[in-house]
């Protein structure tokens, strides 16, 4: 039986992981809301903003946290470039199984010109505060996974203000509940999914980063990310940002406490087993709408 | 359409096979008449894929010797020749590219690839065209119970025996001032697993308490909650049998939670350059079994480093020794039987001389049992004043092992 300090050290850390995968469940599951799309090529993207955060530590020695003053505009001009130039050009009818093989491609080459220009060799960033922690109620808290979780709930939080309080997310709301009704009421709908698309992939560049901060990166990682991220977006409820947010939050502390009892390996299996769970019992996922009942 | 050709690609295949089988057992007696040739020595390395960083070092270290050895006049008079190909750190293609060396390249000795994983399916191979096979990486047990009979491994050690020095240190220890417990956290990798679990079964046997184990797959990266276990148990001293990064990750993941144990002990990350900086320079007293160091004084050791460095512009590590010494292994076989080819004869008096005899290496004298294993252990490394050096054994030494060690 673990101790008592031990289950509440596992707490803390499920918790600062479960705001990881919240706030990069919440880009995912933006995507499908807004435009049905099954964006595999997420986690690629999430890689990419942790090398570039690397490799500009690296070359300039500057805190990675500065690079996402480039890198969250730049995902954003990518993701409106990506809806626009590439997503559009499927066919409705087949518009998210086609999403499926188009973003797989994106993060192939992704994953391609990371380890083209990089090698598949491990990196990770030296920060001198990498190994620095504070003491919380007898639980050790490392500095970087606090200023992770941090940076996720920012930017959750901005996310959630964006959408409830702007005229901007009002439009993407509508746009993402009836779109033709949108429509109706003057909403450029397709300029709004754009803003969409790239909103999401920011979400992206402030994940990456704050995983940079604490792991080590190589190309083909993002694999092991979009699984659990899949899963979870199905658990809250495809195209709910709260929803994912919360299966997020719970997954992440179940991942965190399974490990107490069960090996690594065996933690990682909750995403899928809870995604069998909510497929068998509850297919639109918990916290999803009527949008997620149609699928 | 495509269906309908297959059967006859099949049949073609096999014969072409066929073919080129009989042809190379026929041209295979007959190449040893020339004594002039060079001596050609196959080899396939994962120069690309997920062992490529390793691949290119034995690379390096073949090259180097094969370079160190021409300039020397060569083997019985013969220069030597390296043929290598890349076999992309795949399992199958190793097994291909050996066929294609023995089978059709007609080469006269062959070295082993790198990585346990690609070195018993190669080995197989070697051993279906009896030849000879030394080889620089394959050291997890799973390498030696096979069954091969002409496999040498041209290291100090296995994996499990890396740590003997350590154990035999700590057990000798007065039993109040020794370590109590132990948390051990392995990769999920025979080699790295051999070399914890090595230390676990000697320790548990002198009566040194196992209180966590935790095993995790290759591509974890976030090692917050096996350190949480770890630091939670208390133990008087932590073991990783770790590669290089995942070494790194868990000893910030443990510096992150305050653990500080009275000894630490993690394979291969710690020797390696780069360590340092990568866990901040915070490395006071981490322990580490290495297999090779430039600082050895054996013999061939300096010549090696040396004319190694001239030619590369760097001083080897324990991946290009351990090549260099399958050389110097395969050299003094082929010295003492006074030959090199595919001849059954000439092999099986190769293999016979390495059986009974020991050869002097860059890492100091190696002779192995009837399974292939060598039979000595791994030097213990610890990081002392800012720097790696030898603690164990004492024959070797360079500063006292420092237990238990200050807080890092």
């Amino acid at each position: 039986m673990p101790s008592a300090s031990l289950v509440f050290q596992s707490v803390v850390l499920g918790v600062l992981l479960g705001g990881l995968y919240a706030l990069l469940a919440a880009g995912l599951t933006l995507y499908f809301g807004v435009m049905r799309v099954v964006m595999i090529a997420h986690s690629a993207f999430l890689i990419l903003a942790a090398y570039l955060a690397w490799y500009a530590h690296r070359e300039t020695g500057i805190d990675p946290l500065l690079t996402l003053f480039v890198t969250v505009p730049l995902f954003f001009a990518a993701g409106v470039a990506m809806q626009r130039l590439l997503l559009t050009r499927l066919r409705p009818a087949t518009l998210t199984m086609m999403s499926v093989l188009l973003t797989f491609s994106v993060a192939l080459v992704i994953e391609g010109l990371l380890g083209y220009a990089f090698s598949g060799t491990q990196r990770r960033i030296r920060l001198g505060y990498s190994s620095a922690s504070i003491e919380f109620f007898g639980a050790r808290v490392a500095v970087v996974k606090l200023i992770a979780f941090g940076m996720a709930a920012l930017a959750l939080l901005g996310l959630y203000v964006l959408m409830k309080h702007s005229r901007f997310g009002q439009a993407l709301r509508a746009t993402i509940q009836h779109r033709e009704a949108a429509q109706l009421l003057g909403i450029d709908t397709d300029r709004i999914a754009g803003y969409g698309f790239g909103l999401g992939l920011a979400t992206a560049a402030v994940g990456g980063t704050a995983l940079s901060l604490d792991t080590t990166i190589y190309p083909s990682l993002h694999w092991h990310w979009i699984g659990p991220l899949m899963a979870i977006i199905v658990v809250g409820g495809l195209g709910s940002v709260p929803g994912a947010a919360i299966a997020a939050m719970t997954l992440g502390m179940l991942q965190s406490l399974l490990q107490l009892e069960l090996s690594t390996t065996w933690a990682q299996t909750v995403f899928y087993v809870a995604l069998f769970a909510t497929l068998a019992v509850r297919p639109q996922g918990f916290f999803g709408g009527r949008l997620a009942q149609r699928f | 359409m495509t269906r309908k050709h297959r059967p006859q690609g099949g049949i073609a295949a096999a014969t072409l096979a066929l073919v080129l089988t009989a042809s190379a057992c026929g041209s295979g007696s007959g190449s040893q008449e020339s004594s002039d040739d060079p001596i050609l020595i196959g080899v396939s390395l994962p120069l690309t894929g997920d062992f490529s960083e390793p691949g290119k070092g034995v690379e390096r270290g073949y090259k180097a010797w094969a370079k160190i050895v021409n300039d020397q006049g060569g083997l019985l008079g013969r220069k030597v020749e390296l043929k290598i190909l890349d076999d992309q750190s795949n399992a199958d293609r190793v097994v291909s590219d050996y066929e294609q060396l023995i089978g059709r390249d007609e080469v006269d000795l062959v070295f082993g690839p790198f990585s346990t994983r690609l070195v018993v399916p190669s080995a197989r191979v070697a051993e279906e065209y009896g030849m000879l096979f030394v080889e620089p990486a394959g050291a997890a047990p799973e390498v030696f119970t096979q069954g091969f009979e002409n496999l040498f491994y041209a290291a100090p050690a296995v994996a499990d025996d890396h740590y003997n020095h350590l154990a035999e240190y700590l057990l000798a220890m007065p039993e109040s001032e020794r370590p109590r417990t132990v948390a051990y956290a392995a990769m999920d990798d025979p080699f790295a697993q051999g070399t914890a679990y090595g230390l676990k079964d000697k320790l548990e046997k002198g009566g040194i308490r196992t209180v966590a184990d935790e095993v995790y797959p290759p591509n974890t990266t976030d090692f917050g909650n096996i350190a949480a276990k770890i630091a939670d148990s208390g133990a008087d001293m932590v073991v990783g049998g770790t590669q290089y990064q995942d070494g790194v990750n868990l000893i910030v993941a443990l510096q992150q939670l305050d653990y500080q144990p009275k000894l630490a002990a993690f394979s291969t990350a710690p020797t390696e350059p780069e360590f340092a900086k990568a866990i901040g320079n915070r490395t006071e007293g981490i322990l580490a079994p290495t297999g090779y160091t430039q600082k050895a004084d054996y013999p061939s050791n300096k010549e090696f480093v040396e004319k190694y460095t001239e030619q590369f512009g760097e001083a080897p590590e324990e991946d290009e020794a351990n090549a260099y010494t399958t050389g110097q292994v395969v050299a003094a076989a082929v010295e003492a039987a006074e030959c090199a080819s595919q001849d059954p004869d000439c092999q099986g008096k190769l293999v016979k001389w390495l059986r009974g005899n020991s050869v002097q290496t860059v890492v100091g004298p190696l002779k192995w049992d009837d399974k292939g294993r060598p039979q000595s252990a791994h030097m213990i490394q610890q990081w002392v004043d800012g720097e790696i050096q030898i603690v164990l054994p004492e024959a070797q030494q360079e500063t006292d092992p420092v237990y238990p060690k200050p807080k890092w």
